[in-house]
């Protein structure tokens, strides 16, 4: 195996033209290949100390997040936690500290499991993904880009190097919230992400959520412009019942598709009920999983 | 006793450990070693028909390949002779090792697996426990009645061995009771899970053998290794570098003669180390799953006349050390109350799942769980509080147990009153919290064990004892021990441990028993040195020895301090330049029994120094979900006299966090070929520090006869017993709802809030 640690994102580029895969972080990477799921990439390029990958840059209508920013700057950058709360729900309750440490946004986009946590907060933001390749840069929304668990339409050669998301509007807040079974070194069992825009009376003006672990993809639950004009609480209702009939979970060690049906709607109600909240200016701590003291937390 | 009381000592392995310096056995490697790995069967019961590894062995770079054919013809296990280092003609577990193979590194190892010619024909696995005992089952040991039986092990069929405890006539207590309760409870089958997967390593000088290796009982490893090789044991050396956690996993003989064998046969020095999948599935150390059904009667002031239980506990396919188990279970299905009329029947058997062994305190946590849980429901049938009731049935001081055993002084009581009175029992809680009591028992061993301990010419002390340091503490509290005998700071001790080539004999860390039998050995070592320290400085200060005191590091004259002179001169001075003492720990006797009749008998039946618990556990149930989170845990622990209490407060602190892991999230997965499907640490769940709960401990010290030093009982297994039954109850307690299967997953009380239609 060979490992080239990258200076520059041109060498990144012409690596991966090469045949080598891109290693940041590398805790999705080397611990499947620890647990045999996929052998490690003879060509590696190490793309973790390109400071142009990590910059969280804003413009007066995107914010632009560099795929090399780690769960751990996530959840306590001041842009990420004010503007785009949902995404620091979901960073806060990633692995461990170490994995925090290491661990990249754009590693868990491009792994494109459907369990991933920072999924469905980038989906109700609206993010969309900028891939770049020795033959040029192209924009994907996120439904484009994941294709299944594990696979995505990214070609072998692209990197992705940042997701753009549209600044939010006024009134709005986000939130994510997962079905765990301990507070650390855990995956989400399911999970649901919410953005929420009030009207200035408090009733719904906009809704979107998305959900984690009940399909082949992150998905965003369909039919929700009729929740406008709805109080955040019943809001919140429809949500929970609109999740758990689209949703399409399967069954397996964590759970089995009866309880996530369930628990997915759970979680959607109180997405919903969180992102409203701090929509109307309350303030609940990142990860809302701690604060509300949702499953075992 | 508040941990911030606690003198400060700092652990001798405890710098080692936290900056990486200290070795374990994985980090050891030799000149020339190889890499061992180890064939498996794949598949949970089948027959042999194919096995074919002379293409493997002719692999370049390929030094040794091993099968049944290559070992010596012995048979082992402790109750039932039923195993064989490499399987012989049948294949009884997914992880049964059928081959092995030392080759120059590890891909050339699995090379040669993949070279070797193994074919077998599956046959229907033995899974369920009732199957198996119904009649035209498939026996998973065709031949059990050829094989070498000892001690007490009636075994026919798919029972591996049975075992009863009768007293009264609980039939006729049944019919007369006021109220009958009966309950039937499960327990998944769960791992000890040591973050350190175990590691062998084995070097040849001529015919002697050292063994590398993760072990918590020496002892036991060599004399596996002699019999499974017929080596003498001088012969044979076992090591124990650093232990990453064993909790009983690492008891026993486990791969040591298979490496022993490999590295004879390669001649070179061979390395086994452990993925994690192997940790779980290989190992004969499995928590036994249990299927339970237990009946009460109680009369309407709360007395309990009669309890009877059946207890069915999956053997797995070779028996390990699980003898005792149908007798232990038994025992925690009763529980520590005095009731006249008991009958319990408690089966082992045998099915084609890994085999169940020693995982601390084995089958107190489930049994315990089962009895606690159902008692709780007994107390609510008569309308009365679960503490108050539970006062009123345990067993006391003077009085007798379920079994005819009469005690000494004992601390339950004033547990259960310490623990309840510290959760704030009683009081208002915020909604979906609940508080839960449980209360447990567990005996002390009686083995012998030896120490030798060697003062130096400069004052220094050697201790060479046969225990291990799996997190028991016996780098601090032996050391402590010798110390106190010889009136020297215990920084002057070292410790010489986990090395069959240098101590005696003992049973190691197994059963509670490093302070309880080698601790007694190391004041004994230790009193040896200090006669001689006395006759030497009686001589110097013209005294008589036994006017002379030892403190401070030095020999004084009582009552007159001022004639004194430095406890290291007198070594220096002595005739050889240090001074020896050889230590035994006598056999402690085991309390006897009147009235009960026990079938079956594996020594359970009497609890010697019996130890006592009572945990009162928060939890709060998540309504949507049905996860619940431990808040706090307050425990009360009778385990006699406590000597170290910064060990015995990490005793109970660890024992609890396992014992949250058991009761909530700890449980195997099989398919239906009977392989684990959660062999591994994302799927199997652990918890976390992050999700341990306020413990609070507080402890009953009564001086206890016939037991460990100064009074002092065992207290490794005891807060491993009562956990699992204070979170069933507080789960009860906030819910409403009772699961009736461990572990207590989010799912499982989900589906039982779902059914009382409360979600």
């Amino acid at each position: 195996m060979t490992l080239t640690i990258a200076t520059s994102l041109d060498q990144v580029l012409a690596g991966l033209a090469a045949g080598a895969r891109p290693i940041a972080g590398g805790t999705d990477l080397v611990v499947g290949a620890r647990q045999r799921k996929a052998s490690m990439p003879e060509t590696l390029v190490a793309i973790d100390r390109l400071e142009e990958l990590a910059q969280i840059d804003a413009d007066k209508t995107h914010t632009s997040i560099g795929s090399g920013v780690t769960h751990a700057r996530l959840m306590t950058n001041e842009v990420v936690v004010n503007n785009f709360t949902a995404i620091a729900d979901a960073a806060a309750l990633v692995g461990s500290p170490a994995t925090r440490n290491v661990g990249t946004l754009g590693g868990n986009v491009m792994n494109g499991s459907p369990a991933m946590d920072t999924g469905a907060p980038l989906v109700v933001l609206g993010a969309v993904v900028e891939l770049a390749s020795v033959e040029g840069n192209r924009t994907l929304s996120l439904d484009e880009l994941w294709m299944g668990p594990g696979t995505t339409s990214a070609r072998s050669h692209e990197l992705c190097t940042a997701l753009v998301i549209p600044n939010p509007e006024e009134r709005s807040g986000s939130a994510y919230v997962r079905l765990e079974y301990r507070r650390a070194m855990e995956i989400a069992v399911v999970g649901a992400a919410a953005n929420i825009v009030l009207d200035g009376d408090g009733s719904v003006a906009s809704a979107r959520v998305a959900l984690t672990a009940v399909a082949p993809t992150i998905v965003e639950v369909e039919g929700l412009d009729d929740l406008a004009g709805l109080s955040p609480t019943e809001a919140a209702t429809r949500a929970e019942a609109a999740s758990a009939e689209q949703a399409t979970p399967i069954s397996d060690l964590r759970a089995s598709d009866r309880y996530r049906r369930h628990t997915i709607g759970v979680m959607a109600r109180r997405a919903v009920d969180a992102a409203a909240r701090r929509a109307a200016g309350e303030e609940i701590a990142v990860p809302v999983n701690r604060a509300l003291g949702i499953g075992a937390s | 006793m508040a941990i911030t009381d606690v003198p400060a000592f700092v652990r001798a392995d405890g710098p080692d450990k936290v900056t990486g310096s200290g070795r374990y056995t994985a980090d050891i490697n030799l000149t020339g070693q190889l890499a061992a790995k180890f064939l498996y069967a794949g598949v949970s019961r089948g027959r042999i028909t194919k096995l074919d590894v002379e293409a493997a062995r002719a692999l370049p770079g390929v030094f040794a390949v091993l099968t049944d054919a290559d070992v010596p013809d012995v048979r082992y296990s402790y109750g039932l002779a039923d195993r064989t280092l490499f399987a012989r003609d049948e294949v009884r577990f997914e992880g049964e090792v059928v081959a092995a193979v030392a080759a120059i590194d590890e891909a050339t190892a699995t090379a040669a697996l993949d070279a070797i010619v193994y074919e077998v024909d599956e046959l229907p696995p033995v899974l369920d426990l009732e199957e198996a005992i119904a009649d035209g089952a498939p026996q998973v040991h065709a031949d059990i009645d050829s094989y070498e039986v000892t001690g007490d092990t009636p075994h026919w069929g798919n029972v591996a061995t049975h075992s009863t405890i009768e007293m009264g006539d609980a039939e006729a207590a049944l019919a007369k009771a006021d109220h009958v309760i009966t309950g039937r409870y499960i327990s998944d089958a769960s791992h000890a899970s040591p973050i350190e997967p175990r590691a062998v390593i084995a070097q040849w000088e001529g015919s002697r053998v050292t063994i590398w290796t993760s072990t918590q009982v020496p002892f036991d490893a060599r004399n596996g290794v002699c019999e499974t090789l017929e080596l003498p044991a001088s012969q044979v050396r076992i090591i124990g570098p650093h232990i990453g956690g064993g909790f009983g996993g690492k008891c026993g003989v486990h791969f040591e003669p298979h490496i022993a064998a490999l590295a004879r046969a390669a001649k070179r020095p061979v390395k086994l180390v452990f993925s994690r999948w192997e940790e779980f599935v290989a190992p004969d150390r499995r928590r036994e799953a249990m299927l339970i059904d237990v009946t009460t009667g109680v009369m309407n002031n709360g007395t309990i006349v009669a309890r009877t239980g059946t207890l069915l506990l999956d053997n797995g396919a070779y028996m390990a050390d699980s003898s005792f188990f149908p007798q232990a279970a038994a025992m925690h299905l009763i529980g520590p109350y005095a009731i006249e009329n008991v009958q319990m029947d408690g089966k082992l058997i045998y099915t084609n799942h890994q085999p169940s062994g020693s995982v601390r305190a084995p089958t107190a946590p489930q049994g315990c769980w089962a009895v606690e849980s159902h008692t709780d429901e007994v107390a609510s049938a008569i309308g009365m509080d679960p503490v108050e009731f539970r006062l009123k049935n345990i067993v006391k001081t003077g009085g007798v147990g379920p079994a005819g055993q009469t005690y000494d002084e004992i601390g339950l009581d004033q547990c259960l009153t310490l623990a309840t009175e510290s959760a704030g029992w009683g009081q208002a809680l915020p909604e979906n919290e609940g508080l839960g009591v449980s209360i447990g028992w567990w005996p002390s061993f009686a083995e012998s064990a030896g120490a030798y301990a060697k003062m130096h010419g400069d004052g220094s002390v050697q201790v060479i004892t046969g225990a291990a340091e799996c997190g028991t503490g016996s780098v601090m509290t032996l050391r402590m021990l010798a110390a106190d005998e010889l009136g020297i700071a215990e920084e002057s001790v070292e410790l010489i441990y986990q090395d069959t080539g240098a101590a005696p004999a003992g049973p190691g860390a197994s059963g509670s028993m490093t302070l309880f039998n080698h601790g007694r050995a190391v004041e004994n070592a230790a009193r040896e040195v200090a006669k001689q320290l006395k006759e030497l400085a009686a001589a110097e200060l013209e005294a008589s020895p036994d006017d002379i005191v030892l403190s401070d590091g030095n020999a004084s004259v009582a009552g007159t301090p001022t004639k004194a002179v430095p406890i290291a001169e007198l070594a220096a001075a002595s005739e050889t330049g240090e001074i020896l003492g050889n230590g035994t720990a006598e056999v402690r006797e085991w309390p006897e029994l009147k009235g009960s009749s026990c079938g079956g008998e594996q020594g359970f039946s009497s609890f010697l120094a019996p130890q006592f618990s009572c945990h009162v556990a928060r939890v709060r149930v998540d309504p949507g979900t049905g996860v619940a989170r431990v808040l706090e845990v307050h425990a009360a622990h009778d385990s006699g006299t406590i000597i170290n209490p910064m060990a015995a407060h990490g005793q109970v602190e660890g024992g609890i966090l396992m014992g949250v892991g058991q009761a909530l999230t700890e449980g195997t997965r099989y398919d239906e070929e009977g392989r684990q499907q959660n062999a591994g640490l994302l799927e199997y769940k652990l918890q976390t520090i992050a999700d341990a709960p306020t413990v609070t401990t507080q402890f009953v010290e009564i001086y206890t006869e016939n037991a460990g030093p100064r009074g002092a009982k065992g207290l490794a297994e005891a807060p491993n017993v009562a956990t699992c039954g204070a979170i069933s109850n507080a789960i009860t307690a906030a819910t409403g709802a009772r699961v009736k299967q461990l572990p207590m997953t989010g799912e499982r009380v989900w589906t039982a809030l779902d059914e009382q239609g409360q979600s």
